[in-house]
């Protein structure tokens, strides 16, 4: 298949299924305030730019701060966990045990203890991130083969050596891969915090435009929150392809 | 080279594995005596310790009794003075430094055993393995042929005496095997590295060696050891189709069978 039918093929898909939702839709009878058209929606990000941007800002910054600190975290707990084998015998269970307990059963207490500002939703997002990347980066320092270590051993390389040389590049295909993955879980976590305390955010705007039957405004808070997520995905799939440009070619 | 006239030593030598309090033997009483500068080859079958061997006298593993020296001293000696070096059947590069990086990597770890390495020397490594031309590509863009040559420029770029391989070229194809054999029998004529080869190819040990070394299963030992010298050329050169060549290999086929 050609290179440009591989791109214009999604172009498409997407393009055909909205035409179908533009046209279809008022045939069906179904009323606006239930699902408003794709034209309608678009128009939301020119009619009220300012509600979706003043609403976008925040939930951007809660989610990119909780992607940010809750990976540097699981990163460096990661470390240590890999190097400290009393640490880790001690405390892997602990995080085991408070990795069960669902983020939304968790939420409530953490708006509780850290009011309604930013602070918690931040909290709760990097909370999200936290987990997968700590399992991930772990077993990714620990992925060099038998051949690996013995090779380091043999030209005597120190223990800080042999993590800068061998460790951290082998780790890195699976941080990356759970740092792709948290680019979504971060923007949930943010809107989850927002859902149960706050009065701007998409996660507000989502709530609000939902009693308010204002359909248009909820498709265009769901639409901005996964441009959210798209946005992080690509800044994180470039940064993977620039740190790992010489793996395999 | 070394001062020492012998490479190897081994008396009584037996090597295993320690799990926990246990100890389960693989090889016992290993005696061999390899001087410097000789091409040795090991032959055996599959799991019947010549990779535990060689790591024994690599220093990547202690050994469970007897005694062992390399160089006249202790194995871990040779191994922290970068008087060893291993090759591994899977060459072992590292897939995100380039052929020039995996090259240089005996420099840039060590601690104070990285010793810098001159362009020139480096240079000079990479003509003597065939590589000029190929030194920013990754491994995954090389042939198997060509990572090996790299995994063997990467022994012996800071120089060791001794050379430990194996079973490097056990997963080429054969016509590839047979060309790394002739440039290695070339590059040992060069530089007078004493080379331990393990190999599970008849072929292969015959061809290579001037001593084969045969170890045997259930028990692990020594079936045999056989000098080469009087049917190969003053520089362990022969022809592969030479009648005593062909009449040596079934000979040790004969010998592999009756022990298992
Ligand atoms: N790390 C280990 N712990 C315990 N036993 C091992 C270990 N590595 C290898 N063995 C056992 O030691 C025997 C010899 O292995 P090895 O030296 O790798 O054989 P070879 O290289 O001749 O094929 C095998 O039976 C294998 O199962
Ligand atoms: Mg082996």
């Amino acid at each position: 298949m050609s290179r440009t039918t591989t791109i214009l093929a999604p172009i498409f898909g997407a393009v055909s299924i909205l035409a179908a939702w533009q046209f279809l839709l008022p045939l069906s009878g179904v009323p606006a305030y239930i699902a408003p058209t794709p034209t309608k929606i678009f128009s939301v990000f020119f009619t009220q730019s300012d509600l979706i941007l003043s609403n976008f800002v925040p939930t951007a910054t809660e989610a990119l701060a909780g992607f940010f600190f809750g990976n540097l975290a699981a990163v460096f707990f990661a470390i240590l966990f890999a190097y400290a084998k009393f640490v880790r015998m001690a405390y892997f269970p602990v995080v085991l045990f408070f990795n069960t307990i669902p983020i939304l059963a968790l939420s409530p207490i953490i708006i509780l203890i850290f009011g309604l500002g930013m602070t918690p939703k931040i909290i709760i997002a990097a909370i999200i991130c936290f987990f997968p990347t700590l399992v991930n980066m772990l077993r990714g320092l620990q992925s060099a083969t038998a051949n690996e270590e013995e090779l380091f051993r043999m030209l005597s390389a120190t223990r800080f050596e042999t993590f800068l040389r061998l460790h951290l590049p082998r780790s890195l295909p699976m941080l990356f891969s759970s740092l792709r993955i948290a680019t979504a879980t971060a923007v949930i976590g943010a809107i989850v915090g927002e859902w149960i305390g706050a009065d701007k955010g998409l996660g507000a705007l989502i709530i609000q435009a939902t009693f308010n039957y204002q359909s248009d405004k909820l498709y265009a808070a769901i639409v901005a929150s996964s441009s959210l997520s798209i946005a992080l995905f690509a800044m994180v799939a470039l940064a993977e392809r620039w740190v790992m440009r010489g793996w395999s070619k | 080279m070394s001062s020492h006239a012998t490479a190897v030593d081994a008396r009584g030598l037996q090597v295993g594995y320690r799990n926990g309090r246990d100890a389960v033997t693989i090889l016992s009483d290993v005696d061999l005596t390899v001087p410097t500068g000789e091409f040795l080859t090991i032959l055996g079958p599959s799991g019947c310790g010549k990779s535990t061997l060689l790591r024994v006298i690599a220093n990547l593993l202690d050994p469970l009794g007897g005694q062992i020296s390399v160089l006249g001293g202790a194995p871990e000696v040779a191994r922290r003075s970068r008087k060893t070096g291993f090759v591994f059947q899977d060459a072992t590069l590292l897939p995100w430094r380039s052929v020039l990086q995996n090259i240089r990597l005996p420099a840039v770890v060590g601690g104070h055993q990285a010793q810098p390495l001159s362009d020139s020397r480096v240079a000079e490594i990479i003509d003597l393995l065939g590589l000029s031309g190929l030194e920013d590509r990754y491994p995954s863009q090389l042939s198997g042929g060509q990572r090996q040559r790299v995994a063997i420029a990467r022994a012996l770029v800071d120089e060791p005496d001794i050379l430990l391989m194996d079973e490097p070229f056990g997963a080429l194809d054969e016509i590839t095997r047979d060309r790394l054999n002739d440039e290695l029998l070339s590059i040992w004529r060069d530089t007078g590295k004493t080379i331990l080869f393990v190999t599970h190819s008849i072929e292969e040990a015959v061809y290579l060696g001037q001593r084969i070394m045969v170890l045997g299963a259930n028990p692990g030992r020594i079936l045999n050891l056989q000098d080469l010298r009087a049917i190969k050329t003053e520089t362990n050169a022969c022809k592969r189709e030479d009648p005593a060549i062909v009449a040596e290999i079934a000979a040790q086929r004969e010998l592999l069978a009756r022990a298992s």
